[in-house]
């Protein structure tokens, strides 16, 4: 037995490869990248090598940190800033592997804005996301969203909102709930945003979307607990439902096994593992090829 | 009483583990890995706050064998909350009973008068080979002087202990039931005048320094149930001496192939090393168990 090609849990290479992966949640180096704007970002990416390989991904969507002040470094966030050829790097290296979002700091909107419009309109980035912890972080209800939501929204790009029920309270006052999410999608019901991890207590945070037809629920960032995705699907639909990994601090097992251990149907893990986050970036993808630089 | 044949099967040496499995035929998994899976970690019965969708225990066992598990190490639910304790474990042997791949593991509660009574059911009514505790959901602290008296006889008794660190992230806990992880730091000190004692640590998320005391403290064990991160299980793994580390998947709270994809996903691993940690360490545990 070689170890590489151990399955024991797992669907065979072909059965994965046929659900066409497309993981819109990947996490390398999450809080910084390396004071060289991309050596941990790179280091963590060979690390979850092995697990993208035995899950047979096609595509991974990552979070990079452009300067808006999402981290505590001020070095990096000027080099951020002066260097952007630095936040390339990856894409560069693994061009055929990942796509990404920019994180956004809601407390800055100046400088969101014009993030925004360097690597959204200028490309190559799909999206933004608005970080539920770090000095970037501000409840997604607050009126600074505004201007933010709609310059994505004229860009055609998507919106990822970290969200989180916890029991006993909020992280910090910079947290997002479900709730706060709904409240902040129903102001834009033509545009589409991504409650990531479901709101981490998945009972609750399915209630609270269930009735914005505008939001997907994003399935990482918690343990394996079952009953997740079949309560998803039931309540909210599959059509609804997108895979993210959170490698490499979460893991293959925790967050693939939510979706192909689930008792659901085939075509539904199939949606889910990577058709709607495919059509979720459609719009995207198309506004890019009509941009001078167009995006990868 | 459990079944003869499951009895004569667990009556092992350490190390040995093949002679701990119950007769079953191999699975097409068994003949990928060359080895027979054990969870040292599953539950019966049903969660207090949700259905699960494998709560039922033929459910249960049908998914525990599609995945190759030949043998699993089973709880109960209804040991954490409930207080007629005998008749949780009752249930228990009766639901294992029948069914060759499943392993009862007694819960007792020395919160409750007569704690000792449950101890004895366990270890001469139902011949079970090892106890859980739940000491965060029962009250009391590793430091409290019923813990070391439950070490000490389940450990005069040849029986194993098996402490669940946590049932859940305490950030999804019901609002009104918010129980914190239990501080397993006690432990490095008590095991110290144990000797003899076997004890396995369920569900933690421990990190250095902890981890690394407890790793260097005879007689302590840990499950892969929630050690999570894509390398979590290798780093555990060489984090502690060898034979230490036991696949538990805290099946049916967690997806089952969440812990199975988690051991060898990274690749780090080799096949020996596979092999102890979803194998044979399960037999260092069990050790020389007198059932």
């Amino acid at each position: 037995m070689n170890p590489a090609d151990m399955q024991l849990g797992l669907p065979s290479p072909e059965q994965l490869k046929g659900y066409r992966i497309w993981d819109s949640y990947f996490t390398p180096a999450w809080s910084h990248p390396g004071a060289d704007g991309s050596s941990g970002l790179l280091t963590d990416i060979e690390r979850s090598l092995p697990a993208i390989r035995k899950g047979q991904f096609e595509k991974l969507c990552y979070f990079p940190h452009v300067g808006t002040g999402t981290t505590n470094d001020a070095a990096y966030e000027a080099l951020a800033r002066s260097r952007p050829e630095v936040i390339l790097k990856p894409v560069e290296r693994w061009p055929d592997l990942l796509l990404g979002m920019i994180q956004l700091n809601a407390h800055n909107v100046p400088a969101s804005l014009d993030a925004i419009n360097r690597w959204l309109r200028d490309g190559p980035m799909l999206g933004v996301y608005f970080p539920g912890g770090g000095p970037g972080a501000m409840t997604c209800t607050h009126s600074n969203f505004s201007p933010l939501v709609e310059r994505v929204a004229e860009l055609n790009g998507v919106i990822m909102q970290h969200t989180w029920f916890k029991t006993g309270g909020k992280q910090g006052p910079g947290e997002s709930t479900p709730s706060e999410l709904a409240e902040l999608s129903a102001r834009y019901p033509q545009q589409k945003f991504v409650c990531a991890h479901g709101g981490g207590e998945w009972e609750r945070g399915i209630r609270a979307v269930r009735s914005s037809p505008n939001i997907l629920v994003e399935t990482s960032g918690f343990d394996a607990t079952a009953g997740f995705i079949e309560m998803a699907v039931r309540d909210i639909g599959a059509e609804r439902i997108i895979f993210g990994s959170h490698l490499p601090s979460r893991s293959l097992g925790t967050e693939l096994g939510k979706v192909i251990g689930a008792d659901i149907s085939e075509r539904d893990k199939k949606l889910i593992l990577g058709e709607n986050f495919r059509n979720l970036l459609r719009p995207s993808v198309k506004a890019a090829e009509h941009t001078p630089r167009g995006r990868e | 009483m459990m079944h003869r044949r499951k009895v004569l099967s667990l009556g092992i040496s350490a190390g040995v583990a093949s002679a701990l499995l119950p007769t079953r035929a191999r699975s097409a998994d068994d003949e990928q890995t060359g080895f027979r899976i054990i969870d040292t970690n599953i539950s019966l019965f049903r969660w207090p706050f949700r259905r699960l969708p494998l709560d039922d225990p033929d459910a249960l066992v049908k998914k525990l064998r599609s995945l190759g598990i030949a043998q699993a190490w089973a709880g109960s639910f209804e040991g954490i909350l409930h207080r007629d304790i005998a008749g949780v474990n009752q249930r228990l042997a009766d639901a294992c009973r029948n069914r060759a791949e499943l392993i009862p593991v007694g819960s007792i509660n020395p919160e409750l008068p007569d704690w000792e009574h449950d101890l004895r059911n366990c270890t001469e009514e139902h011949n079970m080979p090892g106890i859980r505790l739940h000491p965060n959901y029962h009250g009391y602290t590793l430091d409290d002087p019923r813990f070391s008296r439950v070490v000490e006889l389940a450990s005069s008794a040849g029986r194993f202990i098996q402490i669940a660190a946590a049932m859940e992230d305490t950030r999804t806990q019901q609002a009104l039931v918010q129980v914190p992880d239990v501080n397993l730091a006690p432990l490095v000190k008590l095991m110290r005048v144990m000797p003899g004692a076997r004890v396995q640590i369920l569900n933690h998320n421990l990190r250095p320094p902890l981890l690394l005391q407890l790793g260097e403290t005879p007689g302590v064990f840990f499950d892969t149930s929630r050690v999570d991160g894509t390398d979590g299980v290798p780093q555990l793994v060489h984090s502690v001496p060898p034979g230490r580390v036991l696949f538990g998947s805290h099946a049916p709270f967690l997806i089952p192939e969440a812990a199975l994809i988690r051991v060898h996903e990274s690749g780090v691993l080799d096949e020996a090393s596979l092999r102890t940690v979803l194998s044979e360490n399960a037999g260092q545990l069990f050790g020389n168990t007198a059932v």
